[in-house]
C-alpha cells in the first residue's frame, strides 16, 4: 500500500471528509453551481494531495533553514510554490 | 488527614463508640429489612474492623459522595426520608447515639449539638446507598463533630437548607417527644435518638431565639461600628463601652451560649475587670464583625453567628480549649452557616492570643473589616492567608467603606498568623470548608464571571454560522497539513495554512466552474475534477484517478467513487 495510508494513527487523524463543509464552501463560491455527489469526494481527494505537497514543500523549506519548528516563513514559501502548481 | 482523624479517634472514646456501634450492628442487623441496609451494615463492620485507612478513604468519598448525592433531586430524598424513616437510619442512629455519648466522655459538647445537623443530611445522602451512608455515618465518629459538620454543612449548604426545611418540620414535630432522651445513647431507641439529634440543634433556636432568623444584619453593622467607637473612646477609662447597646441586649449568663440574642453579650461587658472585660470586648467585637460579614452573605448566618459571639467571648475567657465547644454550639445555629463558624473558630484562637495586640487596633472603627479580613484570611488560608485575606477583602466590600480596609488587612495578616495554630489543628474543618468558601466566593461573585461571557456571546453571533462552520472545516485540514509536515509548528504558520487554504479553494472553484463551462455544463462533474487532477499533475498516464483513491481514500469512499462489478450483473456506482 501506498505509504500515506500506511502512516501511524498516533495522532488519530480523521479520515473522513467533511463534505457538508465542501459542499458549502462550494456553494459560497459558486452559487450558480452545482456540485455532485461524488464530486465533493474528489474535491476531498484534491485537497489532500494539495495539503500533502504543501506540508512537504515546507518541511523542505523548513529543512533548508536549519529550522527545528516550521515558521511561517516556510509556509509561505512552500504555498507559493504550490498553489503555482495547484492552479490548474 | 489521617493525623486528623487519628487524633480525632484518639480524642473519642474508641472503645465505646465501637462497641456501641457493633452493639447497634448486630440489633440493626435484625431489623434491616431492606438489603441495602444490610449491605451497608455489613459494610459498616467491616469498615469499623478497618478503621483507620478505611475511614481516610471513606471519608475523602464520602465528602465527594455528599457533594454529588447533594446535587441530586431533593424531593427525592425527602420522600425517602417520609416513607423509610426509621429503617434507613438505623446504622445513622446507631451512630448518632455513639455520637452522642463520645460527647459526654470528650471535651467537645457540642458535638451532640452538631451531630445533629450534619446526621439528617447524612441521612438524606446515605439513602441513596447503603454503603456510602455507612460510611458517611463512620466520618462523624472519624472526624471531630465539628469537622464533621463542616465537611457536611459545607459542600451543599443551599441544598441543606432546602433539606432542612423538610427535616425541621420532622423535627419540630419531633421536638416535644425528643427532649427526653437528650442524654441517652442508647442504641434500642434509634427513632428517639433520631429525633434528638434532629431536635437538639433546633430547640435554642426555635424555643430561645424565636426571633434570631428575622434580624437584618445591616442593623449589627451599626451597632458594631458604634460600639467599636465607642470602645474606642472609652477602652482606657473601661467605661461600659456599651452602653448604646446594652440597652438592647439583656443580661445574660455567659454560661448560655446559644441564648445569647444580642451580638454583644453584656454580662461580659459588666462583670470583668478592665483588661479582662477589654479582651472580651475585642473579641466580641471581631466575632461580630465575622458574624457581620457572614451575614452579608447569608442572613441567616447572622443571627446565628451573633449567638456565638457572646459565647464565644465566655469560652475565650474560660479558655482556648473550648473553642470546639463554641463552635459545635454554634453548628446547630448556623445551619447553612459553615463559613461564618470556621471563622469563628479561627476568631475566637485569634482573638484569644492577639486580644491584647488587637485592642489597640481592634479598637478603630476598621474592627469591621478586620472581622471580614479575618474572614477572608480565614475562609482563604488554606492557600495564602495574606494574599487571599486581601483578595477576600477586596471581595467583600459589601457595606464596608474602603477606609477600613487598610486597617483591616494591617489586622487580617496578624490575625492569619494568629489563626494559623488553630488552622493547623483544623486543616479537615478548612479542607472541608475549603468548598464553601469557594461557593460562597462564587456566590459573592457571581456576576463577575457573567458580564464577561455575555459580551463575547452577543457579538459572534452575527458571524458565527459563517465563520465557525468555515474554520472548523479548514481546521480539518490544518491538521492533516501539521500531520503531514511531521514537525512542531508555530500558531503563525498554521493561520498561514489556513490562508492558503482559502486561497486554493477559491482556485480549485475557479477552475471547476471554468471547466464545467466548457463542457456545457452547469453542474461539476467527477470528469471535471479529473481534468483538474491531470492539469495539476497529480494524475497523469502512470498514475490514473482511480489509483489516487485507492491509496487516500478510505474504502467507504473508494466503493462510491470507483464503479465496481456485483453480483446480478450490476455496477455500483452506476455509470
Amino acid at each position: 500500500m501506498a505509504p500515506s495510508t500506511t502512516v501511524s494513527q498516533r495522532k488519530k487523524i480523521k479520515r473522513k471528509a467533511p463534505r457538508g463543509f465542501l459542499k458549502r464552501v462550494f456553494k459560497r463560491q459558486k452559487p450558480h453551481l452545482r456540485l455532485e455527489t461524488s464530486g465533493d469526494l474528489l474535491v476531498h481527494l484534491n485537497c489532500l494531495l494539495f495539503v500533502q505537497r504543501l506540508a512537504e514543500e515546507t518541511r523542505m523549506s523548513a529543512f533548508e533553514n536549519k529550522c527545528g519548528v516550521i515558521k511561517k516563513e516556510h509556509v509561505q514559501a512552500a504555498a507559493k510554490v504550490i498553489l503555482k502548481k495547484s492552479r490548474g | 488527614m489521617a493525623e486528623a482523624m487519628a487524633d480525632s479517634y484518639s480524642q473519642d472514646s474508641e472503645p465505646t463508640t465501637r462497641t456501641l456501634l457493633r452493639r447497634v450492628l448486630d440489633t440493626a442487623d435484625t431489623r434491616t429489612p431492606q438489603r441495602r441496609r444490610s449491605a451497608g451494615i455489613g459494610a459498616q463492620k467491616s469498615l469499623l474492623e478497618t478503621p483507620s485507612s478505611r475511614r481516610l478513604s471513606s471519608s475523602t468519598k464520602t465528602n465527594a459522595r455528599r457533594r454529588s448525592q447533594r446535587a441530586r433531586s431533593i424531593g427525592r430524598l425527602a420522600h425517602v426520608q417520609t416513607s423509610g424513616h426509621l429503617e434507613e437510619q438505623t446504622p445513622r442512629t446507631l451512630l448518632k447515639n455513639i455520637l452522642l455519648t463520645a460527647p459526654e466522655s470528650s471535651i467537645m459538647m457540642p458535638e451532640s449539638v452538631v451531630k445533629p445537623v450534619p446526621t439528617p443530611q447524612v441521612v438524606q445522602s446515605s439513602r441513596q446507598e447503603s454503603i456510602r451512608g455507612s460510611l458517611e455515618l463512620q466520618l462523624p465518629e472519624l472526624e471531630p463533630p465539628t469537622t464533621l459538620a463542616l465537611g457536611l454543612l459545607a459542600p451543599g449548604r443551599r441544598k441543606r437548607r432546602l433539606r432542612l426545611s423538610v427535616f425541621q418540620q420532622g423535627i419540630d414535630q419531633g421536638l416535644p417527644l425528643s427532649q427526653e432522651p437528650c442524654g441517652n445513647a442508647s442504641a434500642s431507641s434509634l427513632t428517639s435518638s433520631l429525633n434528638l439529634t434532629f431536635a437538639t440543634p433546633l430547640q435554642p433556636q426555635s424555643v430561645h431565639r424565636p426571633g434570631l432568623a428575622r434580624r437584618p444584619p445591616t442593623r449589627r453593622a451599626v451597632d458594631v461600628g458604634a460600639f467599636l467607637q465607642d470602645l474606642q473612646d472609652t477602652s482606657l477609662a473601661l467605661a461600659s463601652p456599651g452602653n448604646s447597646l446594652r440597652t438592647p441586649v439583656a443580661t445574660l449568663p455567659t454560661d448560655t451560649v446559644l441564648e445569647d440574642t444580642q451580638p454583644f453579650s453584656q454580662p461580659l461587658v459588666g462583670h470583668s475587670p478592665s483588661v479582662y472585660h477589654s479582651l472580651p470586648c475585642l473579641s466580641y467585637t471581631e466575632a461580630k464583625d465575622a458574624e457581620k460579614a457572614v451575614s452579608h452573605r447569608t442572613q441567616r448566618s447572622g443571627p446565628k453567628l451573633q449567638n456565638h459571639s457572646p459565647g464565644k467571648p465566655a469560652q475565650l475567657l474560660a479558655g482556648k480549649s473550648k473553642k470546639v465547644d463554641a463552635l459545635a454550639m454554634s453548628f446547630p445555629n448556623t445551619s447553612s452557616a459553615i463559613a461564618g463558624e470556621d471563622e469563628v473558630e479561627p476568631l475566637q484562637g485569634g482573638v484569644g492570643e492577639n486580644a491584647e495586640e488587637r485592642m489597640e487596633e481592634s479598637l478603630s472603627v476598621s474592627e469591621v473589616k478586620d472581622t471580614t479580613g479575618t474572614q477572608g484570611s480565614v475562609r482563604t488560608d488554606k492557600s495564602d492567608r495574606n494574599e487571599t485575606s486581601e483578595a477576600v477583602e477586596a471581595k467583600e466590600p459589601e457595606g464596608s467603606s474602603g477606609d477600613e480596609n487598610i486597617s483591616g488587612r494591617t489586622a487580617s495578616p496578624e490575625l492569619a498568623s494568629s489563626t494559623t495554630e488553630f488552622l493547623q489543628a483544623r486543616q479537615l474543618q478548612f479542607l472541608e470548608s475549603a468548598p464553601p468558601p469557594s461557593t460562597a466566593i462564587l456566590s459573592s461573585e457571581p456576576l463577575e464571571p457573567l458580564p464577561t461571557r455575555l459580551p463575547p456571546r452577543v457579538r459572534t453571533l452575527g458571524p458565527r454560522p459563517r465563520q465557525d462552520p468555515h474554520k472548523t472545516g479548514l481546521n480539518h485540514y490544518v491538521k492533516l497539513f501539521s500531520f503531514y509536515a511531521k514537525m512542531p509548528m508555530e500558531k503563525k504558520a498554521l493561520e498561514m495554512v489556513e490562508k492558503c487554504l482559502d486561497k486554493y479553494f477559491q482556485h480549485l472553484c475557479d477552475d471547476l466552474e471554468v471547466f464545467a463551462a466548457h463542457a456545457g455544463r452547469k453542474t461539476v462533474r467527477p470528469e471535471d475534477l479529473e481534468l483538474l487532477m491531470r492539469r495539476q499533475g497529480l494524475v497523469n498516464d502512470q498514475v490514473s484517478l482511480h489509483v489516487l483513491v485507492e491509496r487516500h481514500l478510505p474504502l467507504e469512499y473508494r466503493q462510491l467513487l470507483i464503479p465496481c462489478a456485483f453480483s446480478g450483473n450490476s455496477v455500483f456506482p452506476a455509470q
